[in-house]
């Protein structure tokens, strides 16, 4: 195990590991831009120039000492780049010596010639690393007083990626990116000089389903998102941690919110899960949650979706409920329900409505495939459904509902967070219920029409839960937006605008829906008919599936924020934790969290 | 008609004329106030309604009518409203037995200036109405529900009992001089003697110095005005109080303080009483006649307004007590001194007779 | 009390003590200001005052070239110490390729701090003259762009304060 000083610290590393690596492993720093732990070297932004030297030895082989008894070091005339340069075994890295910090500031002043300073226009302010840099790195005075370059801006890359060439500074993490993770290789630099810039190759587009992963690893704000340009300040929004909704990977996210409204979708560190990206579709996933939502607890009333009050909707539904037990009556489970909702509405199933018919749904998208973070399954909880036992005793299947429900033989239905919307056939055949009730997100849902009663459910954001994703890692999220039920807690965790804002402010004017989590409106049918369950909490109920459940042995909450998620049956044996690079990141809501390298 | 309709209508009349003079006069003290405390600070004052401005105190009335009446929702309604009232009703009905000028004769009838001027119990029924005012100020600030009004009714509750005594106790300086509580009488041993110049104020003039204070503080007038300290306690008792409610206990303060000018006129300074009553005799003015009534209620209304103008500058010159140094005053030099008083008057009269 | 040496109260006089003289002296000197002319008056609705550049009155948005300087940054809006200021941004084809969609300015929150003027990197917003600031409703009072911006000409006085002292 080689061991080097760095800036007067001794680290040590393993073989191989470059001086920014073993930097970083070491919840150190050395100030860059182009380099990325997961792309290629490049070292083309000379941002990382350190002093870099060996201790001088004599002929014999023993280490030269100056007057003070110190070892001397020669060290190399010229500045080295950290992150090209491999560590050597008694290594003396300077990274905050004045030629270092000389250096970093000449190659700040000329990253600044060309860059057209225009952050109040730039979307990335707030979140940007130039930015950031030239406070730290950076004398704050430019000697350049000639015209600065003119570029093209507005160019359209992809359906999903804007280019600033003015903005752009020339790291090439994009073209690497594109090259090596998102395996389209369709970007290069063009030109010399100052006129370099990036260019697609003729006829040809950056469409792949990663390409917007380049607007997160952009050090400046040359690459952003048609989807949230000049949508809002990154200050503005709060950054909410929590797991995406969108697909089986389970992968990290930040919600950034503002007004109540999920504004955009950042990928968020997990070494074991997403690393550093996320797929396309999930980021622009959000639509469902702003949009169209139920609000309030409907009641069909000879055709039409009446509103009600929580008390009258769950009297009606209790005593609806209750006329119906065993065979006549089907639970429909939800893969995008959280385990801890389809815990309780198996619980419901079996101890109140003394039935075996649990059945839950999956919803797949075969396209999707590929060897990155592609799967097929399009629901976030699959595997939790299925770890938690539901469906392996009941006598009807997914596949012979339709057949069931056409000849009558189901009476009634009791569906949780399932729309059917691919599975028309199902649809079809709900008419001939006597009862069905529902939980569900959006109006547009055609289940809606069919359901006697259908419960304004919160979804991913509005909830405190956990998904289990397709490699078994079950993780915990907690909510980001606002609803009637949460309101008083999330105060903190709100945006600055949504906290401080009064009811008669326009720019607070959100809805704030009365939506509520449904473990919490199962157990108050099951109150109403008389079952004594006090969960309060989210944990509560995780807690006691942990205890039943041998899969979940060994899990709670605030293990499972420790490590990230835990995997199934490994609750006592939890994977390392990683370290964590954050490239840039939004201040001063999102820390940098540099977990120390054991191992 | 017998006797008692005719006192009826006598007293009607009487009792219709005094409350619409209080409260104009109450409107007069307003535009003065405002007037005086402008020329104090070096300003102009109200000057755009009407001449000189003299309509503003009509134009605040009418805002007030117009403005939206709000009461807290915590507040004690019936409380809450009762209290302008009974503090307004009190500050009118101590004009029931204030003498504005002696009498006329109309026929065979002797009418008395005031509603019952002549009343043997006249200085004791003032001193009873003033105490129940500061219910009316303790009822606001305790229905109102609300912290600035609760410490600025404890405090007029507090202050008031602190300078009755005093007052009180100088006051027996004066009764026991003139031997009754009729304040006619008092005005009238006033009249006869010194050439109608034997007013009390040269007789007790440490009593009239520690009355003098002690109306200040029974009126709430700054240096006296901790109920209602706006720095300290927003508005005190009438925080809470919007509109006409507001309106009442502003028109009660300021009755408050013709009441406490009138009083101080009429013990002190002789109240109707004219100078050289033998002059006035002599070229014909006699008593019962109308234009020796009128010269008696200018006499008496040039020393009210001579008051109420002392107390506007006063308010506008003296800063405000703190807690501690109103108790001091209020019980460690007024009590004592007042004390002292009745009893170096009280030893004259027994020595010395008079 | 013998840690209150050497207070006022010490230093005060026999008659000062007695506190009725010097109450007579204080309402002499206010019987003297009483007389005095008084020409610092002025009969505000006939004779207005006209504020020099460094008056902080309302704050508006300068509109330059027909369209407005503000590139809807946000700053103004994170700086502002009431939340008087609410901006959506939205997408131009002019040269500044940003611009506020929306703009509005509540003056029943508004403390005339100025500071959304002091961080403005475009000089777009600068307090104006403008102090007879009037509503009757609540709703009026919020600004939209519409009443926020005012052509530069007419903001010539502080735009040069600015310049100068900024």
């Amino acid at each position: 195990m080689p061991q080097f000083e760095f800036d007067g610290q001794l680290i040590e590393t393993k073989p191989g590991k470059t001086i920014i690596e073993a930097a970083y492993d070491n919840g150190l720093s050395v100030p860059h831009f182009c380099w990325h732990p997961e792309l290629p070297v490049a070292g083309n932004c000379r941002m990382c120039l350190v002093q870099v030297g060996m201790p001088a030895k004599d002929r014999e082989g023993n280490f030269e000492l100056d007057e003070n008894g110190n070892k001397k070091i020669n060290f190399i005339p010229k500045l080295q780049i950290a992150c090209a340069s491999p560590v050597q075994d008694g290594m003396v890295v300077k990274s905050v010596s004045d030629e270092a910090i000389e250096a970093q500031e000449a190659v700040m002043e000329f990253l600044l010639i060309n860059h057209p300073l225009d952050c109040p226009i730039c979307d990335e302010a707030g979140e940007c690393k130039l930015q950031e840099y030239s406070f730290k790195h950076s004398k704050g005075q430019s000697r350049f007083d000639e015209e600065k370059n003119h570029k093209r801006k507005r160019q359209l890359w992809g359906p999903n990626v804007v280019f600033d060439a003015e903005r752009c500074i020339s790291c090439s993490r994009c073209i690497r990116f594109a090259k090596e993770v998102a395996k389209q290789d369709v970007l290069t630099f063009v030109q010399r000089g100052d006129h370099v810039t990036i260019e697609l190759f003729d006829g040809t587009t950056f469409d792949s389903p990663y390409s917007m992963n380049v607007i997160d690893i952009c050090p400046v704000g040359a690459l952003t998102s048609p989807d949230f340009r000049f949508e809002a300040r990154v200050w503005e929004l709060s950054s909410n941690e929590s797991i995406s909704h969108f697909d089986g990977t389970g992968t990290n996210v930040y919600l950034g919110v503002r007004n109540n409204e999920i504004l955009r979708i950042t990928p968020r560190n997990n070494m074991y899960v997403n690393k550093y990206w996320i797929r396309d579709d999930a980021r622009l996933s959000y639509d469902f949650v702003n949009k169209n939502r139920v609000t309030q607890p409907l009641i069909n009333n000879n055709g039409t979706l009446e509103e009600a009050n929580w008390e009258d909707a769950v009297s009606f539904a209790a005593s609806k409920l209750d006329n119906f037990r065993g065979d006549q009556i089907v639970f429909v489970a939800s893969s995008k329900a959280t385990n801890e909702d389809n815990y309780i509405f198996n619980k419901f199933a079996n101890e109140i409505s003394k039935t075996q018919n649990v059945i839950y749904f999956t919803h797949t998208d075969e396209t999707r495939i590929d060897d990155l973070l592609g799967v097929s399954d399009i629901t976030p909880n699959t595997k939790g459904v299925e770890e938690l036992n539901i469906g392996k005793e009941s006598k009807i299947k997914p596949n012979d509902l339709a057949e069931k429900l056409k000849n009558g033989e189901i009476r009634a239905m009791y569906v949780m967070e399932e729309d059917f919307e691919d599975y028309p056939e199902i649809l079809e055949q709900l008419k001939n219920l006597s009862f069905l009730a529902v939980h569900s997100y959006n109006m547009n849902k055609k289940i809606n029409h069919y359901a006697d009663i259908v419960f304004p459910a919160s979804t991913f954001a509005e909830i405190e839960g956990t998904f289990t994703n397709l490699n078994g890692r079950v993780q915990h999220f907690t909510p980001a937006l606002v609803t009637k039920e949460n309101y008083r807690f999330m105060g903190m965790k709100m945006s600055r605008l949504d906290k401080f804002g009064a009811d008669n402010d326009r720019w607070t004017n959100h809805e704030i829906r009365d939506s509520k989590q449904s473990w919490k409106i199962i157990q108050k049918i099951a109150k109403k008919l008389g079952e004594d369950w006090n969960y309060t909490k989210s944990s509560q109920v995780f807690d006691e599936i942990s205890q039943n459940n041998p899969s979940f042995s060994d899990m709670d909450y605030k293990k499972l924020d420790e490590y990230q998620g835990l995997v199934l049956g490994k609750g006592n044996n939890p994977d390392a934790k990683q370290v964590n690079y954050i490239s840039h990141y939004l201040k001063p809501q999102q820390t940098q969290k540099v977990v120390k390298f054991k191992g | 008609m017998s006797d008692l309709t005719f006192t009826l209508i006598e007293f009607g009349i009487k009792a219709a004329i005094i409350i619409n003079i209080v409260l104009v006069m109450a409107s007069v003290e307003v535009y003065l106030e405002r007037k005086i405390s402008a020329w104090i600070q070096n300003r102009v004052g109200p000057n755009r309604v009407g001449p000189m401005g003299l309509l503003q105190p009509i134009a605040d009335v009418v805002k007030l009518f117009m403005k939206e009446d709000l009461v807290p929702k915590a507040a004690f309604q019936g409380f809450h409203r009762l209290a302008p009232l009974l503090t307004l009703a009190v500050a009118i009905g101590v004009y029931a037995v204030i003498p504005y000028a002696h009498y006329v004769n109309i026929g065979e009838r002797t009418v008395y200036w005031g509603i019952a001027p002549n009343i043997n119990i006249g200085v004791l029924f003032i001193l009873a109405m003033t105490s129940i005012g500061v219910y009316g100020i303790t009822l606001a600030g305790w229905a109102s529900n609300s912290k600035y009004s609760l410490l600025g009714g404890l405090r007029s509750a507090a202050q008031m009992i602190s300078y009755e005594l005093s007052m009180g106790l100088s006051l027996l300086g004066v009764i026991l001089i003139a031997g009754t509580l009729s304040l006619n009488e008092i005005i009238l041993f006033q009249r006869d003697g010194w050439y109608g110049l034997r007013w009390m104020v040269f007789l007790q003039p440490v009593g009239f110095l520690i009355f003098l204070v002690s109306s200040f503080a029974e009126t709430n007038r700054t240096p006296f005005d901790l109920p209602e300290a706006e720095p300290e306690l927003v508005g005190g008792y009438n925080t809470e109080y919007s509109g006409m409610k507001f309106g009442m206990f502003f028109l009660a303060e300021y009755a408050n303080m013709a009441t406490a000018s009138a009083f101080l006129s009429l013990l002190y300074f002789g109240g109707w009483s004219l100078p050289f009553p033998e002059f006035w005799d002599s070229i014909g003015l006699i008593e019962g006649t109308w234009s020796r009534a009128l010269l008696q209620f200018g006499s008496f209304f040039v020393k009210l307004m001579i008051f109420i103008v002392f107390f506007i500058w006063v308010r506008w010159t003296v800063p405000r007590f703190r807690y501690d140094q109103l108790m001091n005053l209020g019980w460690k030099v007024l009590l004592p001194l007042s004390i002292i008083n009745l009893f170096v008057t009280a030893s004259v009269i027994i020595f010395f007779g008079l | 009390m013998n840690n209150r040496k050497n207070t006022e109260a010490e230093r005060l006089t026999f008659w000062e003590k007695m506190y009725i003289p010097e109450i007579a002296r204080g309402l002499g000197i206010t019987l003297r200001q009483m007389f005095k002319p008084k020409d610092f008056v002025r009969q505000y609705p006939e004779q207005r005052w006209e504020p020099t550049g460094s008056f902080r009155g309302r704050p508006v948005l300068v509109e330059e070239d027909g369209g407005e300087r503000c590139v809807a940054c946000g700053l103004c809006a994170r700086v502002c110490p009431a939340l008087a200021i609410e901006v959506q941004a939205g997408e131009t084809p002019r040269e500044k390729e940003r611009y506020p969609e929306k703009f509005e300015i509540n003056m029943l929150r508004c403390i005339f701090c100025s500071y959304c003027e002091e961080v403005c990197p475009e000089e777009a917003i600068v307090m104006s003259k403008d102090y007879e600031i009037v509503y009757t409703s609540p709703q009026e009072a919020i600004l939209g762009k519409d009443e926020l911006l005012v052509p530069k000409a007419k903001l010539q006085d502080r735009l040069e304060f600015l310049r100068q002292y900024k």
